[in-house]
């Protein structure tokens, strides 16, 4: 047996790869009560219903069995398709196989955020509607921002006319912009604005994060040091262009 | 009403209380009658550096708790006439320092004095945040290495809010960045930072730059401020330290670096 691996030959390759997904988080195991909040939901906005694959979280619950197959047939009923469960004890790992499932261990949580802009339940479409509104409450701050300082916008963007530097932070609900040189850390999007960015004159930031998805200096291309750039979410992942 | 002037770094080491002692010695040396306070309190120093350590009986503790009284505890060093030192004690903690008392304390000094300059002790905690407390004005002693501006710019920090200055809203304190331990060599070499690095990073004004010098260590261990050693490179830039403290335009000197040529090289007309 020759071991050709010409690509030409392959019938497919393996690739590691990171895909958007969205993650229903179940606080009941009931599945009527499942059934009744999609029915409600979907008449909300239909354009998420599309047979979007959906991973079902079950570490909050703490029940040994779930009716795994009723939820996933409410599920699908309702244009979702389950395609993994995260989390739960053996057999609920078992019968997510046996229901041909994937099963994915329990999430540590950091980087979890709801996809509240994508489907507000009840009731918390007017807290949505409140934040959209308090979004402009930005905050604009002049001078250094100094090691062991943290400046903090939490309604909205943030502005610092001067450099923040290594050992300070500052953080915003919407966007950060350093006019000067960005040393320390900066959050952009603290409450899960994944629209939010960073903008600065120099980049040197520790750490630069965007609604909880972060990169640290050592993951950050050594040519974009110093340079003038902007920090954007892109398929959870922070994409840094020079501006 | 005197001037009250902290010396403060963050980190240890870097030359405060050199600092503390040759801007006081230079001030006085220019007619101001000025008093300089060790707050260093467990970790006595100053009066080593001033020369006047065999002279101790009261010190600043002994004043707050009542003790002794003010001008009991004052020095009067033996070179310069109008210049006072206050010392600290070594055998007691800096929570022995209360607000009350250090208020007190300045208050007055202030009647008496033009100057009152505050030797901070290292680290940000009580004894580093009571003598930078009252003060007017301060002078941000950093080294030209990365973990001394970052502590620097620490200071920074806590000078524009935990100051009384900074909590009664008034007039910020006026912060001033002496560079001490600077060698030109190497900075020109890549092992120490740059001027303009410390500079753009801390952004506060320079006052002064103090070269790396034998001269230093030599001051300190007979006693003598090195500002009293006017042929040393260190003694000339804490003078003009000082002008520049009074108001005065001097140029920059120290902070090049050049090679020596073949004729000093020969004579040995190097840095002393």
């Amino acid at each position: 047996m020759s071991l050709n691996l010409d690509r030409a030959s392959m019938a497919f390759t393996f690739k590691g790869g990171m895909l958007p997904m969205t993650v229903m988080e179940l606080a009941s195991a009931d599945p009527e009560r499942i059934r009744e909040q999609l029915s409600g939901k979907l008449s909300q906005s239909p354009a998420f219903f599309q047979n979007t694959p959906v991973v079902l979280a079950v570490e909050k619950l703490d029940e040994p069995h779930l009716a795994l197959e009723r939820i996933c047939a409410a599920c699908r009923a309702h244009k979702l398709l389950p395609v993994a469960v995260r989390g739960g004890p053996d057999p609920v790992k078992q019968s997510a196989w046996a229901l041909g499932l994937g099963w994915f261990p329990p999430s540590d949580g950091v980087r979890a955020r709801p996809l509240e802009s994508v489907a507000p339940a009840e009731g918390e479409a007017e807290e949505a509607e409140k934040a959209i509104s308090v979004a402009s409450g930005g905050r604009i701050y002049r001078g250094t921002v100094r090691s062991g300082q943290q400046v903090t916008a939490p309604e909205g963007d943030l502005v610092v006319i001067g450099s923040v530097n290594a050992g300070a932070e500052v953080l915003a609900a919407g966007s950060v912009h350093v006019y000067g040189a960005l040393r320390g850390r900066a959050l952009a999007g603290i409450h899960g604005d994944t629209h939010s960015g960073i903008f600065c004159r120099e980049l040197r930031g520790e750490l630069l994060s965007v609604a909880g998805n972060y990169k640290r200096l050592e993951d950050i291309d050594p040519q974009l040091l110093g340079s003038a750039v902007q920090v954007a979410l892109r398929d959870a992942q922070l994409e840094i262009m020079p501006l | 009403m005197a001037k009250i002037i902290v010396v403060t770094s963050g980190k240890g080491g870097v030359g405060k209380t050199t600092s503390a002692a040759a801007i006081a010695t230079g001030l006085a040396l220019r007619g101001n009658k000025t008093a300089v306070i060790d707050f260093d309190v467990g970790l006595r120093n100053l009066d080593l550096i001033m020369g006047c350590e065999r002279r101790v009986v009261y010190d600043l503790v002994n004043v707050i708790q009542g003790e002794a009284g003010l001008n009991q505890a004052l020095i009067r060093d033996k070179r310069v006439d109008n210049l006072h030192i206050l010392p600290a004690s070594q055998t007691r903690d800096k929570d022995a320092l209360t607000l009350e008392g250090v208020e007190k304390v300045l208050k007055t000094l202030s009647s008496d004095f033009d100057y009152i300059l505050c030797d901070s002790p290292a680290g940000i905690e009580r004894g580093a945040q009571l003598a930078m407390y009252f003060a007017d004005e301060a002078i941000v002693v950093t080294n030209p290495e990365v973990s001394s501006v970052r502590d620097s710019d620490r200071i920074l920090g806590l000078l524009a809010s935990k100051t009384r200055r900074a909590e009664q809203g008034e007039d910020p304190i006026k912060e001033h960045l002496l560079i001490t331990r600077y060698n030109a060599a190497r900075v020109d070499g890549g092992d120490m930072l740059n001027l303009d690095d410390i500079r753009e990073i801390l952004a506060i004004d320079l006052i002064g730059l103090i070269p790396e010098s034998e001269a230093v260590l030599r001051a300190s261990n007979q006693g003598v401020p090195v500002t009293h050693d006017e042929k040393s490179d260190a003694g000339q830039a804490y003078v003009d330290t000082v002008s520049r403290l009074l108001g005065e335009e001097v140029p920059l000197r120290f902070h090049e670096f050049q090679k020596k040529g073949l004729l000093s090289r020969m004579f040995g007309g190097g840095r002393r």
